[in-house]
């Protein structure tokens, strides 16, 4: 099923007025994100090479560990503390509802039901119309598809993936053998 | 109110407090030492590991309570508060200065000559890379001449470095690897570095941190450490000859705290130990205390060169050249030194091509693996600029702290002849850029001027004239026969490299005075 990103705007357009909170796919008190909207996310936003279904629970690792109001980091010459904000997951079932409506609005039962190209299409028009020009360096709730690309693709093992190599940028590796080009690395690895 | 008697009171619990408390401990063992400090201690290595996993993956402080509220002041003023000071989190980098910084004003006519030789501090050098544990590699250069190796073999250049090393050699400017305070094997009861790439937050004790020292001495019951507890003035005799007391608040209880003492030894840092000064009214005869607050400039740039790197391998680590640490007399004054880090600049995953266009999955995989053809490298260089008086540190009547103290803050402003030699100064270092990127088919991708100046000190300058300078070369102020200044703030000027290895020698040559006087 083809679906234009002109069509899935205006069905984003209308799912955003729509009044209805559908909680099969969210509770935040529960810490709950629905794995299989993820993953039907991550199936049109992650490069297929990546371990998808790792990446989506690392996503939703993070999100659950979030701490809303901690300290962050500084570095020299900071006189003022900063805080984190809100969770982002605030912001995703409002994002996800709309999702659903663009899928119905192109004949599927929800997103997650809907083919990966109409998938496409409504993910990559929900970015646009959330006017995001950057992969975010961590999720910040603009919007949950881009969240799950900025946290994948800032990840050690999206690094390595793109390189082919095993840096294991972050991991405690020691010294030994740092002077040799990483070993090729064909397949990714799990992120943190 | 609670009185505290003891042998030397050492004011702030940075890394100069840790050295200077760990030497005296050493030269009158029995000695009361006492160090007190704003801060709290955060002496719980054993959660470095989870600080460490929390601070990247979500941004939080990896060194949780490290501040206090309302104890900040306006300008460069580091936030950290805590029993460890910025040595808690710096990089572990430790440059020395050169022969140069110490003689400006006899060999260049500019600034002011410090108050001690090259080799009374060179040896300083030495016994601060021992302390410390310093990791390093000569340097090529003969005025480099060390007396003593140093203490543990260098960290190796990782794969990136060791490109990019010959690809800044061929420009005929030679580099080496920077000295770091990093274990390269287990050193001082500390392990050694597993490039963990996070050294502002080092889970294995590998790089040097002060708490381990401080741990060490009051385990061995060698030192008293007051932590949270804030030290509002310094009070004189009568004759104003010697400090007797320092009036202190505990920031816990809000109790008055008052510590007497043969001798007082200020090692707050470039910030706090002038600022105490101020809110006290001592040692200012010269009208110099927190004057001439310096640093150095700095300038730098993303170069992308002919090379397939692979950033992350260990991007703490880096290469410096000290070519120009030198300048001849008979030339435009011009010093700085050179570092260079392997990069991922230009070379990081991006949501939207060079034409706007959205990239998603495979897509946006394969411009980032496209993009990663060509490697980059971060250049920087710090040059030498020097403070002119009304570089101050102040107190700010507009803003206080719980206990009605103003705060301090920092205005760097530099001297006239740093100010007219800067375009110039620019213009060389850009030069070097250019050539470094031409030695490989590279290209400068950017230039960014520095808006501070980095590695601040002074504001309580030595120097051998009571009437330009607050203490002399061991610290020891001039106008109280037992109050030292150590570490930063004693800084005439600021150098042309990281300055921490400095801070370190200076004290522990003072060590010996204050020792005479405990």
């Amino acid at each position: 099923m083809a679906i234009s990103r002109r069509r899935a705007l205006k069905s984003l357009g209308a799912a955003a007025a729509a009044p209805l909170f559908d909680a099969r796919h969210f509770s935040l008190q529960a810490g709950g994100l629905d794995p299989v909207v993820l993953a039907a996310i991550a199936g049109v936003v992650l490069p297929a090479e990546a371990d998808r279904p790792v990446a989506v629970a690392a996503f939703m690792r993070w999100i659950a560990d979030y701490r809303e109001g901690a300290d962050t980091d500084h570095g020299y010459g900071n006189t003022r503390v900063r805080n984190t904000g809100p969770s982002p997951a605030r912001d995703y079932p409002a994002q996800l509802m709309a999702l659903d409506a663009a899928a119905r609005a192109v004949g599927a039962a929800d997103f997650a039901a809907a083919g990966v190209e109409p998938r496409r299409a409504i993910v990559e028009a929900a970015i646009v119309a959330a006017n995001i020009e950057r992969l975010p360096a961590r999720p910040n709730g603009a919007h949950i598809a881009a969240d799950l690309m900025g946290h994948y693709f800032n990840s050690p093992a999206a690094s390595d993936l793109c390189y082919r190599a095993a840096i294991g940028r972050d991991a405690c590796r020691g010294l030994t053998g740092s002077e040799n080009k990483p070993a090729p690395q064909p397949a990714g690895i799990a992120p943190r | 109110m609670t009185i505290h008697e003891t042998g030397v009171c050492i004011i702030g619990g940075g890394i100069s407090a840790a050295m200077l408390a760990e030497k005296l401990s050493e030269l009158k063992p029995g000695v009361a030492i006492t160090i007190v400090d704003a801060g709290r201690t955060i002496f719980d290595f054993e959660n470095r590991g989870r600080y460490r996993q929390r601070s990247l993956d979500y941004g939080e402080n990896a060194w949780p309570g490290d501040f206090i509220e309302d104890q900040a002041g306006a300008g460069i003023i580091s936030r950290t508060m805590a029993v460890g000071g910025s040595a808690l989190h710096w990089g572990g980098v430790t440059n020395r200065f050169s022969e140069e910084d110490l003689t400006l004003r006899s060999r260049y006519g500019l600034a002011v000559d410090w108050p001690l030789a090259w080799s009374d501090l060179e040896r300083h050098y030495c016994e601060a890379e021992r302390r410390l544990g310093v990791s390093g590699e000569p340097s090529p250069h003969a005025e480099d001449k060390r007396s003593e190796p140093y203490p543990m073999a260098p960290m190796p250049l990782s794969y990136n470095l060791a490109v990019l090393k010959a690809w800044a050699d061929r420009s005929g400017i030679p580099f080496h690897g920077t000295p770091q305070a990093k274990n390269t094997r287990p050193y001082g009861g500390r392990a050694a570095c597993l490039r963990c790439n996070t050294c502002e937050i080092c889970p294995t004790g590998a790089r040097y941190s002060p708490d381990f020292t401080f741990k060490t001495l009051l385990t061995a019951g060698k030192i008293t450490l007051h932590e949270q507890t804030l030290v509002r003035r310094l009070v004189a005799s009568s004759d104003r000859k010697r400090i007797v007391s320092a009036a202190a608040v505990s920031r816990q209880s809000g109790e008055a705290v008052e510590y007497r003492a043969g001798t007082f030894v200020l090692a707050a840092g470039y910030a706090w130990s002038p600022h105490l000064l101020l809110l006290s009214g001592v040692a200012n005869s010269s009208g110099l205390v927190g004057r001439y607050m310096n640093g150095h400039a700095f300038v730098g740039t993303q170069i992308e060169l002919d090379a397939t790197l692979f950033p992350g391998m260990n991007e703490q680590h880096s290469l410096i050249s000290r070519q120009y640490f030198r300048c001849a007399t008979d030339v435009p004054f011009m010093r700085h030194d050179l570092r260079v880090w392997e990069s991922s600049a230009g070379r990081d995953p991006r949501l939207k091509d060079g034409e706007g266009r959205l990239l998603t999955g495979d897509a946006l995989m394969k411009d980032w693996r496209d993009r990663t053809v060509r490697g980059a490298a971060r250049v920087r260089a710090y040059y030498d600029v020097h403070p002119a008086a009304a570089s101050a540190l102040t107190l700010d009547a507009s803003k206080k702290n719980r206990w009605g103290d103003p705060l301090p803050a920092i205005r760097h402003v530099l001297d006239d002849a740093s100010t007219s030699r800067a375009a110039a100064t620019r213009a060389h270092i850009v030069n070097i850029f250019k050539r470094l990127a031409k030695a490989n088919n590279g290209r400068v991708l950017n230039v960014s001027d520095g808006s501070y100046l980095d590695h601040p000190a002074g504001g309580c300058r030595m120097g051998n004239d009571p009437a330009a300078s607050v203490c002399d070369s061991h610290g020891r102020t001039h106008d109280h026969e037992n109050l030292f200044v150590s570490g930063a703030a004693t800084l005439p000027t600021g150098g042309c490299t990281n300055a921490t290895l400095t801070f370190v020698a200076l004290t522990l040559r003072g060590a010996a005075a204050i020792a005479a006087t405990a």
